[in-house]
């Protein structure tokens, strides 16, 4: 964001002088390092002071001090646009000429709404949890004062402003020291709309790399790096680039899925939102290895900004000659169309997806052929997930010596995770393959919230499974999580406490992907349907005995049958229940008890009358006015009228209405 | 080579053969032809709905489905051969899927066999008898439906509401059915039959004085008794 009547600056992208050769009809192989590095092929000193200006207008601000504020899906819902209004209002009040850029999401959604003030000469304060009448006060103590002691966590040191040393570097914080930022580096700082940024932090120095090798060369190298897809089923991408590039057939097309639908989940919303540079890098560099010349970036429309933040990008990359003719000097033409999905959760599935781009409604086919024989229009085509595709690039750039280090044995590198749910720390992080469930969710994501206990963890969205909570010690990776009746899916992880109760979740997951079911094969179609009418028969409590073995055997049978993965991994979330808590199921059936007092058939709202202060609230509020006064002065709820919806419970000023299991009511009633 | 290889052989009438070995059974096969073809061919009988030649191919009804020698199942009706390759295409195992599938499609079936124009020429009825899943009425097998149907006569049958598998014996010989293969099961159609039997002017009580002489002692009586009672409660 430029300030009022500035004029347009010099950028690194633009000619340092007439001596650089560079343009774009006749681009210059060394385009990319020339600009952070640069000039590489002459040598002038005032080129160089040039560059090194601009490279410290980048970092500190044009005039020595920046704010930067993320502005992603994550930080607009708590209320970052009304903070970056406080700034321009403050900017303007105080006539500074401070920069105000935005930034993505740095992952830590519980510190939301967050930014970062950056002084040449001082230390970069990142402030979280801000509300916007903080806003005058924080900026007076940073700019002013110059006391950085109410921060959150320093960027680096400078020792030069008050309180540094009661600060902690972000590096030295737990939750940040603990994660490996791989592909997701960049993602809270750096401005995700400045090509100039993206470069400057390191990026399309990969494409550059990858242009100066051969096809070949590169397919060499992601195969060496053990690279595996991180869209769900985690196929080697290598190996499918490979299989791609030696199918006969003409065009070839490259596909970015970035139509990210589970429930519960938004690490690719998070890096297309922060680093979308990034993922146009990495499907430019698989565009060159298969041979293609057109990409696709399938984007879903429910989540506007990472589609606007995608477009933005692809243009820009496109005016400055990434993307186009005769990209870098190499003779490699590609370009890319990002496409909204059609909004269903389907449509991330290839074979959908691929009919969703030609035009078609969004079915899935049988496969094989599988997309890297006959793809989009018949054509060999690659389908990559975006953060497979960042991995690309990540790769390209910094070594695969790197990323080999990281992982395990099958699975090299890092994941992203997003752990949400019933925890302290919710947010996104970035890990080795093959950590502990415990290691992401206690250490990480800092463990269930005070006053409750963690249960299990759903990983994986809807097409996942629950893991138990003594199985916690589990590394995370592919074959693992599939042994143990989960999958990896894009990563979302969903903390379940006690207050779950387990067939209800596996209820609401089927009710999901039930509805979702795209019709076309029966299994899924009717299948999913009838399994939710049993989970339904044993949550209003008239389950019987024979419905457990009809629910796994119909599970298994649909899994095993299904058209797509889409059916063919939704019963998951019914057979893990039912394997580690087969006997909350059997409390349903066998006792009439919802043991986490969840399921409305097995449960009653009572008050208790010592603790009712007669305030009446609960009457008011009763929808169906089964709550009356009693001869004592007192309130008391009328079993047959209540209709369980839980209001009362909610609405009571002193927490006098107890929600009690049916059975424990009648046992007490009958000894009273 | 003016050519590819491929088009010449065409040319010259010459067919690919791929090896295939189909449970324990080793044949020859003409590359490019599906699986469900083959082995209907060759003797295997695998049931298949959705598959309509050269119009829809879009493995939907999944009782095609046949084993991999990788244990992965695959709709037959889709898959070309191209290599030589084995396939289980009949194993309990097997069965067992085709069956859960195919009650899956029935259940969503509205059935109203009595007034269903096909007469019997009806591929749900042929593999449900061949799947042996049982839950269609009488009606099913019927020479008689619609439009000679014993009821539109006067003459109260059975048929609607009981179990089919015996080729409507009665009703081919001349005569009514009794009901002594027991009442179906699925409530819908029980309801949808005992509507019909009041639309043609039978009095329900004398539909479950008959079906009383074989299924009285019955534990589902009741609740057909329930069904009549909801169905007469209709016009009120
Ligand atoms: C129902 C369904 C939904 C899917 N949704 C996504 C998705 O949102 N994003 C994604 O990258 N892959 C999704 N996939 C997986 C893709 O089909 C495909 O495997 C993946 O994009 C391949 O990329 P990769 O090799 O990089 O993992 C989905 C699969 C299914 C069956
Ligand atoms: S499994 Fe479900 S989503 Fe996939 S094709 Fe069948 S009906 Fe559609
Ligand atoms: S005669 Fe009986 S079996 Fe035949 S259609 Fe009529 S009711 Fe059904
Ligand atoms: S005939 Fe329906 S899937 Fe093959």
């Amino acid at each position: 964001m430029k300030a009022k009547g500035e004029v347009i600056l010099w950028s690194l992208l633009d000619k340092c002088c007439e001596k650089c050769k560079h343009s774009k009809i006749n681009p210059c192989p060394d385009y990319i390092e020339c600009r952070v590095k640069g000039p590489l092929c002459h040598d002038d000193q005032k080129c160089k002071e040039l560059r090194k200006k601009r490279i410290e207008e980048l970092k500190y601000g044009v005039h020595g001090s920046k704010i930067r504020i993320p502005l992603s899906s994550c930080t607009l819902a708590t209320g970052a646009e009304e903070i970056y209004n406080k700034f321009k209002e403050y900017i303007l009040e105080k006539r500074l000429d401070t920069e105000i850029t935005i930034s993505g999401c740095f992952g830590l959604d519980y510190l939301d709404p967050w930014f970062e003030v950056i002084m040449k000469g001082y230390p970069a304060a990142i402030y979280v949890k801000v509300k916007g009448k903080d806003i005058p006060r924080i900026l007076d103590e940073y700019f002013e004062k110059k006391d950085v002691s109410n921060a959150f966590a320093l960027r680096y040191r400078t020792g030069k402003a008050k309180g540094e040393e009661k600060v902690p570097l972000l590096d030295e914080i737990d939750v940040w020291k603990k994660q490996r930022k791989w592909v997701s580096r960049n993602c809270g700082f750096i401005n995700p709309e400045s090509l100039e940024e993206y470069i400057l932090s390191g990026g399309y120095s990969g494409l550059s790399r990858s242009l100066k090798m051969k096809p070949e060369e590169v397919i060499e190298t992601i195969l060496k790096s053990g690279l595996r897809g991180r869209g769900g089923a985690g196929f080697p991408t290598g190996l499918k680039w490979k299989i791609t590039r030696t199918q006969p057939g003409n065009p070839k097309y490259v596909i970015a899925n970035a139509d990210e639908g589970d429930p519960g989940a938004f690490m690719n919303r998070l890096l297309a939102e922060s680093d979308p540079f990034r993922i146009i890098e990495g499907l430019t560099i698989a565009g060159y290895s298969i041979g293609a010349s057109h990409g696709y970036i399938f984007v879903r429309a429910e989540k506007p900004l990472m589609a606007s933040r995608l477009k933005k990008a692809v243009e820009e990359a496109r005016k400055y000659g990434l993307l186009g003719e005769n990209i870098l000097g190499s003779g490699f033409s590609f370009d890319i169309d990002v496409i909204l999905s059609a909004g269903a959760f389907v449509c991330g599935e290839e074979t959908a997806m691929l009919s969703a781009i030609e035009g078609k409604r969004a079915w899935p086919r049988q496969r094989p052929p599988y997309p890297a024989q006959q793809g989009l229009w018949g054509q060999p085509t690659a389908i990559n997930n975006v953060e497979t595709l960042a991995h690309v690039a990540t790769i390209m750039s910094y070594g695969l010596e790197e990323f080999v280090k990281l992982g395990t044995e099958k699975t090299k590198g890092t994941k992203m995770f997003c752990v949400t749910g019933s925890v302290s720390r919710p947010g996104v992080y970035e890990v080795p393959v093959g950590v502990s469930i415990r290691y992401l969710v206690e250490e990480l994501a800092g463990g269930a919230p005070e006053g409750s206990s963690i249960k299990a963890v759903q990983i994986g969205g809807p097409s996942g499974g629950c893991i138990p909570k003594d199985k916690f010690d589990l590394p995370i990776d592919y074959e693992t999580l599939q042994s143990a009746g989960a999958i990896m899916g894009s990563g979302g992880i969903v903390v379940i406490n006690d207050n779950n109760c387990m067939v209800d979740v596996a209820k609401f997951f089927l009710t999901f992907t039930s509805a979702e079911s795209c019709g076309k094969c029966f299994p899924c179609r009717i299948g999913l349907r009838k399994l939710l009418d049993i989970l339904d028969k044993i949550t209003s409590g008239n389950g019987s005995e024979e419905d457990i073995i009809v629910l796994r055997q119909l599970a298994n049978s649909v899994r095993n049958s299904s058209l797509c993965a889409l059916g063919g991994t939704a019963p998951n979330p019914v057979l893990s229940t039912l394997r580690y808590f087969g006997d909350e199921y059997e409390a349903h059936i066998r006792d009439g008890v919802c043991p986490a007092n969840v399921c409305k058939a097995f449960i009653t709202y009572t008050i208790d009358q010592e603790v009712c202060i007669a305030c009446g609230q609960c009457a008011m509020n009763c929808p169906v006015g089964a709550i009356s006064k009693t001869s004592s002065g007192k309130y008391s709820v009328d079993y047959d009228r209540c209709i369980r919806c839980g209001t009362c419970f909610i609405i009571c000023p002193v927490n006098a209405v107890q929600k009690v299991g049916k059975k424990e009511m009648v046992r007490g009633e009958v000894c009273g | 080579m003016l050519f590819r290889k491929s088009v010449r052989k065409r040319w010259l009438g010459v067919k690919y053969v791929v090896k295939l070995k189909l449970n324990d059974k080793e044949i020859e096969a003409e590359k490019g032809k599906t699986l469900l073809e083959i082995a209907l061919e060759n003797g295997f009988d695998i049931p298949h709905l959705c598959m309509l030649k050269n119009l829809y191919y879009g493995t939907s009804c999944r009782l095609c489905l046949v084993m991999t020698s990788r244990g992965k199942l695959i709709p037959s009706c889709y898959y070309r051969v191209s290599g030589d390759e084995e396939f289980i295409v009949d194993s309990p195992e097997l069965r067992e899927i085709r069956r859960v599938n195919f009650e899956l499609i029935l259940s969503y079936h509205k059935i109203e066999c009595w007034l269903c124009n096909r007469k019997g020429n009806c591929k749900l009825m042929d593999i449900s008898r061949k799947l042996g899943v049982e839950g269609l009425p009488v009606c099913s097998q019927c020479p008689l439906a619609p439009d000679e149907c014993l009821l539109t006569k006067g003459i109260l049958c059975l048929g609607m509401i009981t179990l089919s598998g015996c080729d409507a014996e009665c009703i081919t010989s001349g005569g009514q059915c009794w009901g002594c293969r027991g009442p179906v099961t699925r409530e819908d159609i029980l309801e949808r039959a005992f509507r019909r039997y009041k639309e043609l002017g039978f009095d329900l009580n004398d539909v479950l004085f008959r079906a009383e002489i074989f299924w009285n002692s019955l534990k589902e009586f009741e609740r057909i008794r329930e069904v009549v009672e909801k169905v007469k409660g209709d016009d009120k």
